[in-house]
């Protein structure tokens, strides 16, 4: 499978936030986008999740394709978590093909079982958006898509966090926005202006 | 630090109670002075011939049936109205030209008295089940406003996160819409129950069907039994309550 995001042009109340913004995203590589805040980073991620539209150009899945839309595990630059459901509850509430037992495993992996087992609203930053990476790699998917993913986690979890998402990775592709490229050199880093 | 000890609990209990019955009895005193004062069976029946008349109606089997038919119609009524809101609120969120096209209907529904709907009712259906229909027509804008209201507030970025990961539509049910409406859900229904058996009650006096609430209230009028009409009026009051609770207890326990 290849994103191919090609030509776009995107303003927002007459400021342009992309700009004849080309890229390809294939499989079992990783992109790291990075840049100043307001740079687009964002909105290209927007933009390839089929959320908004551009204004110019195109973003096209090539290739023959299983689903007509991309199917991704995404971490949202907000956690976006069912404030009153558990860690467990609120990963496997996305997906039919994830289960109960396996969840957890997966949850444990990033945070203690005493955190699993409570409702989201009473978790901290970090812990919430460890749920929302797991969330993300824990549905089977073809590429991950990640905004901003390590906000709020300290050096420790932040690099557990790369070390779960490079091995949930697996062959797919990883889009991910950062202001910190840190323990990301895996990847190949666009540097947005 | 301070500690609530079993003392100060059942104290704190009797405190609760007492600051609830006192005025109510302060309010059956000052009814009963009024009666007592007027002299006037007729103008004012005090509490203690109201309980009076209450004892012997529920001592007629007239009385019971009437309850259950009168509520059964009103409680159908309100369900009725209550799917019909809610599905109506739906297609209405989901379509906008379904909402443009409902809210000339919603907004007469709302705005035209209940009386004239019971006498154009009455025209064309008779007085049989009159009580079902005006409670599904009174029920049915406060569901359909307060759902919508709820849909609309609905947070989008959770929807967008249902949508990236193609969440099963009932869970997106489930887990996003469900928790937003509640508090929409709970005050719309408490507010449409108390409607339904007043609208109810009201269509009933109007139309008179057989062996209901409405028609009980309506012979008590005719024969001058104030006492009666208070009795109907407690009895009415009373279900309305009771089906208020139940439903607010029912869901505050839905999840």
């Amino acid at each position: 499978m290849t994103i191919e995001v090609k030509d776009i042009k995107k303003s927002y109340d007459g400021r342009t936030v992309l700009d004849n913004f080309n890229l390809n995203i294939e499989e079992e590589h990783s992109y790291i986008i990075t840049g100043p805040s307001g740079c687009g980073k964002t909105t290209l991620l927007r933009l390839i999740l089929g959320l908004e539209k551009p204004d110019e150009g195109t973003v096209k899945l090539l290739g023959d394709y299983k689903y007509p839309y991309i199917n991704s595990g995404t971490v949202f630059q907000e956690d976006r978590l069912c404030e009153d459901a558990d860690a467990v509850t609120n990963v496997t509430m996305v997906s039919r093909k994830v289960f109960k037992e396996t969840v957890t495993q997966e949850l444990l992996q990033l945070l203690s079982e005493d955190a699993i087992h409570k409702p989201v609203k009473e978790l901290s930053g970090g812990q919430r958006r460890r749920v929302a990476i797991v969330r993300a790699c824990a549905i089977p998917s073809d590429i991950l898509i990640m905004d901003e993913p390590f906000t709020g986690l300290d050096d420790e979890s932040r690099e557990k966090c790369i070390e779960y998402i490079r091995h949930k990775q697996g062959s797919g592709a990883l889009v991910l926005t950062t202001h910190d490229t840190r323990g990301l050199e895996f990847g190949r880093v666009i540097q947005m202006v | 630090m301070s500690f609530i000890t079993g003392y100060d609990w059942e104290k704190n209990l009797v405190k609760k109670v007492l600051r609830k019955v006192i005025p109510v009895i302060a309010w059956l005193l000052i009814w009963q002075l009024v009666a007592f004062m007027i002299h006037n069976k007729i103008l004012l029946a005090g509490p203690l011939e109201t309980l009076n008349a209450l004892i012997s109606l529920s001592q007629t089997s007239d009385f019971w049936e009437s309850i259950a038919v009168s509520s059964t119609r009103i409680l159908l009524g309100f369900f009725i109205g209550s799917v019909l809101g809610i599905a109506a609120a739906y297609l209405a969120y989901t379509n906008e030209v379904a909402r443009d096209f409902l809210k000339p209907f919603v907004v007469t529904l709302k705005s035209v008295p209940v009386a004239s709907f019971v006498i154009l009712l009455l025209i064309w259906f008779g007085n049989r089940n009159i009580s079902v229909i005006i409670c599904a027509m009174v029920v049915f804008p406060i569901l359909y406003l307060s759902t919508l209201e709820g849909f609309l507030c609905t947070d989008v970025k959770m929807l967008e996160m249902a949508q990236v990961f193609r969440m099963p539509r009932l869970r997106t049910v489930r887990y996003i819409f469900l928790p937003q409406l509640k508090p929409f859900f709970q005050s719309a229904f408490k507010l449409a129950i108390g409607m339904s058996f007043k609208s109810g009650i009201a269509a009933e006096v109007i139309g008179q069907p057989l062996h209901t609430m409405g028609n009980g209230l309506y012979l008590a009028k005719v024969y001058l039994e104030t006492g009666e009409l208070f009795a109907w009026t407690i009895v009415i009051v009373l279900i309305s309550f009771i089906c208020e609770k139940i439903l607010a207890l029912a869901i505050g326990r839905a999840k």
